[in-house]
C-alpha cells in the first residue's frame, strides 16, 4: 500500500507522544491541534506530581521528538468520512488527508467549576480552581490570591457525583491537591492549609510520599468531610461548611482562599469530531472502548484508535504509555492490513 | 477458683453480631437508597436543623448498619424535611424519603 | 296541541322512570354522605355562602360558565369545548323548552316527570302551526342537532384522539363503556323517534322532513312504539350506570362548584368535600399529559385521573403509591376543566400515612430572633426582612445579588437567615407531617412577628408559598424578590442596562401556578434583554424535576423530567435561562447547555451605576 498518511488528532502528551512514535516507524504522520499552541493542558501545568518535575521538562523533549510530523496548529477537523479502508479526513484550513488510520487523542475538559454553585465559583471572589492556581504558580500573580492565611482545597469538584453526571473518580485530583498544597505552603509558608477530602486516593508509586510530606513537612491538615456550601463574610472572607465525619460535627471554618479541585470531563470537541464517524461516549462521558482490558486503545471501527484521557482520567505516565501503546497497535493494524 | 474474665462493657463496642439485619433489610426493600450513602458528611454540613441540634442522617444510617435505632432515632428527631441533603448528595440519594422510611421501618411513631 | 294518549301514560315510560328515581335517591343520599362529612366550621361556611348574594351570584355564574358552557375547555382547544359545551347545553335547554312546553299545553301534566322527556309522543297536533308553536318546534329540532353534533364529535374523538389535540385518554371501565353507548344512543333515538312522531305531534326543520323521508319507505305507525322504547331504555341505562361511571361529574361538578366557592378544603381523604372533588372528575385524562411525570411512559400510571379512581375503588396502596410519587407542581390541578385539587388530596392522604412519625423539636425553644452576632444597633430600625431561605444558601448567586440590589437601590433591610434558619415548613406540610410543620411555622411566625417586619422579601417560592397560606401574618407585606425588584425598577430606584441577550423565563410551580406570580418577571426580563417565548409557559410551565413535593421519584426519574423540561425552554434558542426560584437554579444547573441565571442574578449583572 502507498499511503502511510496517519492523522492524530490533539496535540497533548499522548498526541505528542504517538506521534513521534508513528514517525519513527516510518510512517507520514499528521498532529492536528484546535488550539494555537502543542501540549494541551500540559502546557498550562506548573510541576507535576509527586516529584515536583517541572512541565517544561516532560514537554519540550515530547514536542522535540515531533520534529518530522506535519503538525496543524489552529486547525480542526471539519469532517471524517470512512472509505473502504482508509478515512478521508477534512481540516478547517482547507486541507484534505487521505489517511490509513486515526487517532483520537483528544483529552479532556476541566469540570466547569460554576456548575457547582454552592461553592460559589464566579460568585466569590476567593474561589479558585485547581487550574487557576497552576497559572498563580507559573505567573505568580492572580488577583484573587493575596496573601492568604487560610487556604482550603475541596477535592471532588465535579467528579463523584451523580449530581453533575459525574460518576466516576477523576483519579489524579487527590495528589495533585496535596501537590498543590505543599506548594502554596512554599509561597506563603505561614498559611494554614486545609484539604477537604471524601476518600483520599494516593494509589501511585510515590504518592504515599507525597502525602507524607505534606503532613510532617508542610503541616497540611486533611478534614474528611465534603464541602458542601460556601458563605462570605462582610471581609469578603469564605465560610466553609463541612462535616468533620471522624469527629461526627458539623465544621465551620472562615479561609482567605478556596481551591476548587475540578474533575475531568471528555472533551466536548472530541466527542464533536468523533460523532462525526459515529463514535458514542459511554454512560461516564468518556469514549467506548472495543473492550475493557486488552482493547482499551481500540475503538469500535476499524483504524480508529484512542489515547489518553479520551477513554478516561489517566496520570501522565499513563497517557503518555498510551500514546505509545496506540503507536505500536497502529503499526500492528496496518502492516495485517497489508498482509491481507 | 471463681471463674476468671473480663467483662466488655457494651456500651462502647459495636457488637455486629447482634444487629438486627432484618430489620435493615425491610428498610433497603422499601428505601434502595440506603445502601448508596458513602459517607462524605454532606447531608450534615449542609442540614438546616443542624444549627441547633445533632442532625445527621450520615450518622443514622451507620447507626442502623450497626444495629442501633435508637440511636438512629437521636440522629433524626429534628429533621424538617427541607430537602437541602437531597440536592447536594452526590450520590444521588433520595434524602427525604430515606428518613421517612426509616421512621416507619422502625416504628418511630407517636 | 293537545293530548293524544288519553291517562298520559304507556309502558315505554318505565325504563325512564326506574333510572330517573334511582339516580335521584342515590344523589340524594350521596349528598347528605358529603354534607354529614364536612366538618362544623365548614358547614357554617357553606350555609352563609346560601345567603350572601355575591356568592349566589358566583355559584350562578361559574355553573353557567363550567358545566353548561365549558369555558375552561374552550379556552384550551374550541373545537373540545364545543364538544362539551353543545351536549351540555344542548341537552339542558332541551330539558328546559320541554318543561315550558308542558306547562303551556299541557299544564295538567306538570309535574309528571317523564312527561316533557316524551312530550312528543303523548301530543297531537291539531290545524294549522301557530307561530308560537313553530318556534317551540324550531328550538327543540335546533337544540336536538346541537346535541347531535357533539355526539357526533364525541364518536370521532373516541376514533382519533389525537385531532381534538390531546395526546392520550384514559381506559374507560365497563360502566363507563355502558354509560358512553347509552349517551351516543340517546340523542340519535330521540330524533328517531320523534321524527316517526313528527308526522303526528308535528316538529321543525330536522324531524319534519325526516319523517317525509321516512314515510317514502316506511309507510305505517309501526316503528313509532319501538323507537320510543329504545329511546326510553337508553335513558334508564344511563341513568343507572352514571354513579357508576365518569358522567357522575355531571351532577357533582354542580356541587363542586359550590362548595368550593363556599371556601371549602379538604380534610378528610375519601369523604366530605374531597368526596365532590373525586367524584367531579369526568376522567377526561388531560392530566396525564399534563403530568411532568410522563415523558417516560411507565409513569402514566401515576397520574392524577387514575388516583382519582383508585381513590373511587378504594385501593389503598395503590393510591398511596400514586400520592408518594407526585411532584405537586400543580399543573393538572391548573388544567383540569373541573378543578379537581388533586394535590390537595394527594397531600391529605400523606397526611394518614406520615403525621404520626415522631418527631423532637424542642430545640427549636432556644431559637432567638436576635443572633448574637447582630450587632449594627442600626440596621434592627429596618421594615424590610430578607428572608432567603434554606435552599437559597445552595444558590448564594441568589443570595450575593439581593445584597447587591438592596445596597443599589439604597434599601435599609435586615438579612433574616444569614447564617441558616428554620425551615419554613411548607416541605413538612407536603410531606403530609402537618403536626409538625404546625411546631415551625408557629416558631417562625413568631420570630418575625418579634421583628417587628412590615414586609418580607422572599428569594424562594416555597417559603412563600407557606408564609402566603398558613401563616398568619396580618399586616405584614410578603413578597417574592421577583416582585420586590419590579417594584425597584418602577419606583425609579434601580436602574437596568439593556442587553441585547436572548432570555427565556421558566415559571417555578411555587411561584406560578402557586403564587400566581407571572408578570413582574417577565417585565424585569423586558427591562434587560429580550424575552423569547417557552414551549410551555405560565400556566402550563413544566416542574424542573427538583421539587419538593415527591417523596419516591429517583434521581433518574427526576433527571428526565428535568432535560424535557430543558428542552421545552430552549424551542426559541435563547441565550439563558432564567428563573426565579433556587431549586429550579439548581436543577436546571445541572442540566442545561445553556447558562441558567436566578433573575435577581440577572439584574445584579446589569444595575447601571449612576
Amino acid at each position: 500500500m502507498a499511503i502511510k498518511n496517519i492523522v492524530v488528532i490533539g496535540g497533548g502528551p499522548a498526541g505528542l507522544e504517538a506521534s513521534a512514535q508513528l514517525h519513527y516507524m516510518g510512517y507520514n504522520v499528521f498532529l492536528i491541534e484546535k488550539n494555537d499552541k502543542l501540549g494541551g493542558h500540559l502546557g498550562k501545568w506548573d510541576r507535576l506530581f509527586p516529584q515536583g518535575i517541572q512541565s517544561e521538562e516532560l514537554l519540550n523533549p515530547l514536542i522535540k521528538n515531533t520534529a518530522g510530523v506535519k503538525t496543524f496548529v489552529n486547525t480542526e477537523v471539519v469532517n471524517i468520512n470512512k472509505l473502504e479502508k482508509q478515512y478521508n479526513i477534512i481540516l478547517s484550513n482547507g486541507i484534505t488527508i487521505l489517511a490509513r488510520a486515526v487517532l483520537f487523542a483528544t483529552g479532556f475538559d476541566l469540570f466547569p467549576a460554576s456548575k457547582k454553585e454552592e461553592y460559589g465559583y464566579g460568585i466569590y471572589d476567593k474561589v479558585i480552581t485547581n487550574a487557576d492556581l497552576e497559572i498563580f504558580f507559573r505567573t505568580k500573580s492572580d488577583s484573587r490570591i493575596v496573601n492568604p492565611l487560610k487556604i482550603g482545597f475541596v477535592h471532588c469538584v465535579g467528579s463523584r457525583d451523580e449530581k453533575t453526571g459525574n460518576r466516576q473518580c477523576s483519579k489524579v485530583c487527590c495528589a495533585t491537591a496535596v501537590k498543590q498544597a505543599c506548594e502554596i505552603k512554599e509561597v506563603f509558608p505561614n498559611a494554614e492549609v486545609i484539604c477537604f477530602y471524601m476518600d483520599l486516593r494516593m494509589f501511585g508509586r510515590k504518592y504515599e510520599d507525597l502525602y507524607l510530606t505534606a503532613q510532617k513537612k508542610y503541616g497540611v491538615r486533611f478534614i474528611r468531610g465534603r464541602v458542601s456550601e460556601v458563605g462570605e463574610n462582610i471581609n469578603h472572607q469564605l465560610i466553609v461548611k463541612a462535616e468533620d465525619t471522624l469527629s461526627s460535627k458539623p465544621l465551620k471554618v472562615t479561609l482567605d482562599l478556596l481551591v476548587l479541585m475540578c474533575g475531568m470531563n471528555n472533551s466536548s470537541e472530541g466527542i464533536k469530531t468523533a460523532s462525526l464517524i459515529g463514535l458514542k461516549a459511554d454512560e461516564d462521558g468518556f469514549f467506548e472502548t472495543l473492550n475493557p482490558m486488552q482493547g482499551s486503545i481500540f475503538s469500535h471501527k476499524k483504524g480508529v484508535f484512542y489515547a489518553g484521557a479520551a477513554t478516561g482520567p489517566k496520570t501522565l505516565p499513563e497517557t503518555i504509555n498510551e500514546g505509545r501503546a496506540a503507536a505500536i497497535c497502529i503499526n500492528n493494524y496496518i502492516k495485517e492490513e497489508i498482509n491481507e | 477458683m471463681n471463674k476468671f474474665g473480663y467483662s466488655l462493657s457494651p456500651a462502647s463496642v459495636i457488637n455486629l453480631d447482634n444487629a438486627d439485619k432484618i430489620k435493615f433489610k425491610e428498610l433497603i426493600d422499601l428505601e434502595p437508597d440506603v445502601l448508596k450513602c458513602m459517607a462524605c458528611g454532606s447531608c450534615v454540613s449542609s442540614c438546616s436543623a443542624v444549627n441547633f441540634t445533632n442532625s445527621s442522617l450520615r450518622s443514622a444510617i451507620l447507626s442502623l448498619q450497626n444495629g442501633l435505632p435508637e440511636k438512629a432515632y437521636e440522629y433524626l428527631k429534628g429533621c424538617m424535611l427541607c430537602g437541602k441533603c437531597t440536592m447536594i448528595c452526590p450520590r444521588g440519594i433520595n434524602t427525604r424519603r430515606l428518613i421517612i422510611s426509616i421512621f416507619q421501618t422502625y416504628n418511630f411513631k407517636k | 296541541m293537545r293530548e293524544r294518549i288519553l291517562g298520559g301514560y304507556d309502558n315505554f315510560v318505565l325504563p325512564f322512570m326506574i333510572g330517573i328515581v334511582f339516580i335521584i335517591t342515590y344523589l340524594l343520599i350521596g349528598l347528605i354522605r358529603v354534607i354529614i362529612h364536612i366538618p362544623g366550621p365548614d358547614r357554617k361556611k357553606l350555609l352563609l355562602s346560601f345567603v350572601n348574594p355575591s356568592a349566589i351570584y358566583k355559584n350562578i355564574r361559574d355553573i353557567i360558565c363550567d358545566c353548561l358552557i365549558h369555558v375552561k375547555i374552550f379556552k384550551r382547544k374550541a373545537i373540545l369545548g364545543y364538544m362539551h359545551a353543545s351536549i351540555a347545553f344542548g341537552w339542558f335547554m332541551l330539558i328546559v323548552i320541554g318543561h315550558i312546553e308542558v306547562a303551556l299545553y299541557v299544564p295538567q301534566r306538570n309535574g309528571v316527570l317523564y312527561y316533557p322527556v316524551f312530550f312528543r309522543y303523548f301530543v297531537k297536533q291539531e290545524g294549522d302551526i301557530t307561530l308560537r308553536g313553530a318556534f317551540f318546534f324550531f328550538l327543540m329540532d335546533f337544540f336536538l342537532l346541537l346535541v347531535l353534533s357533539g355526539i357526533g364529535l364525541a364518536m370521532y374523538k373516541r376514533v382519533h384522539s389525537m385531532a381534538l389535540g390531546m395526546r392520550r385518554t384514559t381506559k374507560p371501565g365497563f360502566a363507563d363503556r355502558l354509560a358512553l353507548y347509552c349517551l351516543w344512543a340517546i340523542f340519535p333515538l330521540r330524533l328517531l323517534a320523534e321524527s316517526f312522531t313528527a308526522g303526528i305531534s308535528g316538529g321543525s326543520f330536522l324531524t319534519k322532513p325526516m319523517n317525509m323521508l321516512f314515510q317514502n319507505f316506511l309507510s305505517d305507525d309501526m316503528h313509532i312504539l319501538p323507537t320510543w322504547w329504545a329511546y326510553s331504555v337508553a335513558l334508564g341505562l344511563f341513568f343507572i350506570a352514571m354513579p357508576f361511571s365518569r358522567y357522575m361529574h355531571i351532577p357533582t361538578e354542580a356541587l363542586l362548584i359550590v362548595l368550593r366557592n363556599a371556601g371549602l378544603k379538604v380534610t378528610k381523604i375519601r369523604k366530605g368535600f374531597a368526596a365532590a372533588e373525586i367524584y367531579s372528575c369526568s376522567s377526561c385524562g388531560l392530566c396525564i399529559d399534563a403530568c411532568p411525570m410522563n415523558t417516560q411512559k411507565k409513569n402514566l400510571k401515576y397520574s392524577s385521573v387514575y388516583f382519582i379512581r383508585f381513590l373511587r375503588r378504594n385501593r389503598t396502596k395503590k393510591i398511596n403509591k400514586i400520592a408518594e410519587k407526585c411532584l405537586m407542581c400543580g399543573k393538572c390541578v391548573a388544567l383540569c376543566p373541573v378543578g379537581v385539587d388533586s394535590c390537595g388530596i394527594k397531600r391529605a392522604q400523606r397526611t394518614t400515612v406520615y403525621n404520626n412519625l415522631k418527631y423532637d423539636y424542642s430545640y427549636l425553644t432556644s431559637v432567638s430572633h436576635n443572633p448574637p452576632t447582630n450587632t449594627n444597633e442600626e440596621k434592627k430600625s429596618s421594615s424590610i426582612l430578607y428572608f432567603a431561605g434554606c435552599m437559597t444558601h445552595l444558590t448564594p448567586s441568589i443570595i450575593k445579588s439581593m445584597e447587591k440590589i438592596f445596597e443599589s437601590a439604597n434599601v435599609d433591610y435586615q438579612f433574616a437567615d444569614k447564617d441558616g434558619g428554620v425551615c419554613c415548613g411548607r416541605p413538612l406540610i407536603i410531606a403530609g407531617k402537618a403536626d409538625a410543620a404546625k411546631e415551625i411555622i408557629n416558631k417562625n411566625t413568631e420570630l418575625i412577628k418579634a421583628s417587628g417586619c412590615t414586609t418580607i422579601v422572599l428569594s424562594c417560592p416555597i417559603c412563600l408559598k407557606v408564609m402566603q397560606e398558613d401563616y398568619n401574618l396580618k399586616g405584614i407585606n410578603l413578597i417574592h424578590h421577583t416582585q420586590f425588584i419590579n417594584q425597584l425598577i418602577n419606583d425609579n430606584k434601580l436602574k437596568l442596562s439593556k442587553t441585547s441577550d436572548s432570555l427565556v423565563y421558566h415559571d417555578p410551580c411555587e411561584l406560578g401556578r402557586g403564587c400566581n406570580i407571572y408578570d413582574e418577571p417577565r417585565n424585569i426580563i423586558q427591562n434587560i434583554g429580550e424575552l423569547k417565548q417557552a414551549q410551555s409557559e405560565k400556566l402550563e410551565s413544566i416542574c424542573c424535576g427538583g421539587s419538593i413535593g415527591s417523596l419516591s421519584l429517583t434521581y433518574d426519574d427526576r433527571t428526565k423530567i428535568t432535560q424535557n423540561s430543558v428542552n421545552k425552554l430552549l424551542i426559541n434558542n435563547p441565550d439563558k435561562i432564567i428563573t426565579a426560584c433556587p431549586l429550579c437554579l439548581k436543577t436546571f444547573k445541572d442540566q442545561a447547555p445553556v447558562p441558567v441565571e436566578d433573575i435577581a442574578l440577572l439584574v445584579a449583572k446589569n444595575i447601571e451605576v449612576a
